[in-house]
């Protein structure tokens, strides 16, 4: 929206304007994505195929899996959303080859708007609308869930120890997710970084 | 009130759409009783009080049915299980 580019965050700073901004949002751009459904009684087969093709098993609980490759996210029983900077505009040719006969593949690459945040304050400013516990002891580095803020659908993982998530959400639902975030993020001061494998 | 999900662990309930009485099985649309049947099946609802069989829908989670047992009058939450192992319709 800004500058001629697809991007949906502007860099720059919002909220509290002194010190160092507790929550720091960047946007993943150039992502390919897709989900990906087992077809019925094929689950273990499908995450055998992906283990020989990719040398990433399709994680069977709510956990992320991946390489420098692509990255199988859990998005409930049998259904995964695959992610890869390799593909884009041909995702479900990349995935076909191996998973083709037993899962059913769509290309989702426009369709989700996928953010990292960190930051000293990023699990307080979430506590205010993820209504799942994120404490370390409940939900680490590989940890996926699917779950809501502001009644807005949230796919959400942690990605690294500072703690660093990612989250997708719903293109069409992502202004109101944004308003939310930055209304929670206020009080810490909320930094937009440059966007992460713009270009 | 907190269910908890087999496939994403204890959610609270606003984020499951609720449907109902999971026991009802669809009748026979060939059955010679089969407009009596239908309207018992879609009109006279049972309203009890204490445990209860019921479908909830993991809307804002995993997108999984389940049929959750639940005391309509304390909201104490028994059995958890998928629906798609019930069988029927």
């Amino acid at each position: 929206m800004s500058e001629g580019s697809n991007s949906v965050l502007i860099p720059g700073r919002t909220g509290r304007a002194d010190g160092r901004a507790g929550l720091l949002v960047r946007e993943c751009q150039g992502l390919a994505l897709a989900s990906l459904v087992a077809r019925r009684g094929r689950v273990r087969e499908a995450a055998e195929a992906a283990r020989a093709a990719f040398g990433v098993a399709l994680p069977l609980v709510a956990r992320a899996a991946g390489n420098e490759r692509v990255t199988f996210v859990w998005a409930g029983p049998g259904q995964w959303l695959v992610e890869t900077s390799d593909a884009r505009g041909d995702i479900e040719a990349f995935l076909a080859p191996a998973l083709g006969s037993l899962a059913a593949i769509c290309d989702q690459s426009d369709s989700r708007v996928v953010i990292e945040l960190a930051g000293t304050a990023v699990r307080d400013v979430l506590a205010k609308g993820v209504p799942i516990d994120l404490h370390p002891r409940a939900f680490g580095v590989g940890d996926v869930a699917l779950t809501a803020a502001h009644h807005v659908g949230l796919h959400l993982r942690q990605v690294s120890e500072e703690p660093r998530y990612r989250i997708s959400v719903v293109r069409s639902y992502f202004g109101s997710f944004r308003h939310w975030l930055e209304s929670s993020a206020a009080e810490f001061g909320c930094e937009v970084l440059a966007p992460l494998g713009a270009g | 009130m907190r269910i908890p999900c087999p496939h994403c662990g204890l959610r609270g309930h606003e984020e499951f759409a609720y449907l109902g009485d999971a026991t009802l099985r669809r009748p026979d649309p060939a059955a010679p009783d089969a407009e009596r049947a239908f309207a018992e099946y879609a009109y006279r609802r049972d309203n009890p009080a204490g445990r209860h069989r019921e479908l909830w829908y993991h809307a804002q989670g995993c997108g999984t049915w389940l049929v959750v047992e639940r005391d309509t009058l304390t909201h104490e939450i028994g059995r958890v299980t998928e629906a798609r192992e019930q069988g029927g319709s």
